[in-house]
């Protein structure tokens, strides 16, 4: 028997920063979802991408492997990336594995969207 | 999955060799970390260790058998909690090389995966695979009680 996978992905626009919402456990089952979150929003112009996740508690090194190919092609596609919703114990891992060093991390979605704001 | 308590402070689990079921694991043993007084945050960590060394065990030791068994054994030793993971897996698997880092990952010089290991070593305060004549791998992984100088965070 499989287990479910539970993760919610969706987008939105606000105020000018394409939002990817990630409700859930980010693991290697969620990497369809991620990279046609990222394909919509790439694929209607969008220059600043926020990774907004909602407590989730579980994300393994396989969905670390998924956010860092985002991260490759935000790098490719020169777009900006920030994350938002992380717990403190997974923003210590993004630290660890080097992924802030490619977007930056803040506490929330408003806080990520004035920093969007204070930078263009 | 089924578990056995041999005493006040051991564990015993088994899971099939299908994802998921890690988190199946991860939440028996993070109670019962919770129940030795480990701190939350250390818990935080104990849960991404013990997930990455079963996802371990399942893929590269069991090759994802749903057949093949992975054997978890939590006990107390010198104020420490000392987690051992058995796969049965005929082929032995190391930890191999130092991993890239993530800016070879980024300008596509390897597998975007491998961060596993890293985290394994980063998070916990021992580490490592226990020599044995037994089939398959041993895995084994330690947290201090009490806040040591290896602390992360």
């Amino acid at each position: 028997m499989m287990l479910e996978d539970e993760l919610t992905v969706s987008t939105r626009e606000r105020d000018g920063v394409a939002i990817i919402d990630l409700s859930g456990d980010v693991t290697t089952f969620a990497e369809e979802k991620i990279n046609n979150a990222y394909r919509e929003v790439t694929s209607k112009g969008a220059r600043n991408v926020l990774l907004n996740f909602r407590q989730n508690d579980y994300i393994n090194s396989a969905g670390i492997a998924i956010l860092i190919g985002i991260v490759t092609e935000v790098t490719r596609n020169d777009q900006k990336l920030a994350v938002s919703g992380l717990s403190q114990h997974f923003q210590k891992i993004f630290r660890m594995v080097g992924l802030a060093q490619y977007a930056e991390i803040y506490q929330d979605e408003q806080e990520a969207l004035a920093a969007f704001k204070a930078r263009s | 999955m089924s578990t056995s308590a041999c005493s006040q402070t051991s564990l015993e689990l088994s899971l099939p060799s299908e994802l998921g079921y890690e988190l199946v694991a991860r939440d028996a043993v993070a109670a019962f970390a919770r129940r030795l007084g480990i701190s939350a945050e250390r818990i935080e960590d104990l849960k991404t260790v013990l997930c990455e060394v079963c996802i371990n065990a399942m893929e590269h030791g069991n090759s994802l058998d749903p057949g093949l068994r992975v054997e978890i054994f939590c006990q107390v030793e010198n104020e420490r909690l000392v987690v051992e993971v058995l796969d049965q897996g005929m082929s032995r698997y190391t930890a191999g090389a130092t991993p890239l880092s993530i800016g070879d990952k980024v300008a596509g010089r390897g597998s975007l995966r491998g961060m596993g290991m890293l985290l394994i070593s980063q998070l916990c305060d021992e580490a490592g695979f226990v020599p044995w004549s037994g089939p398959g791998n041993r895995f084994r992984f330690a947290f201090h009680r009490q806040p040591g100088p290896n602390l992360h965070g």
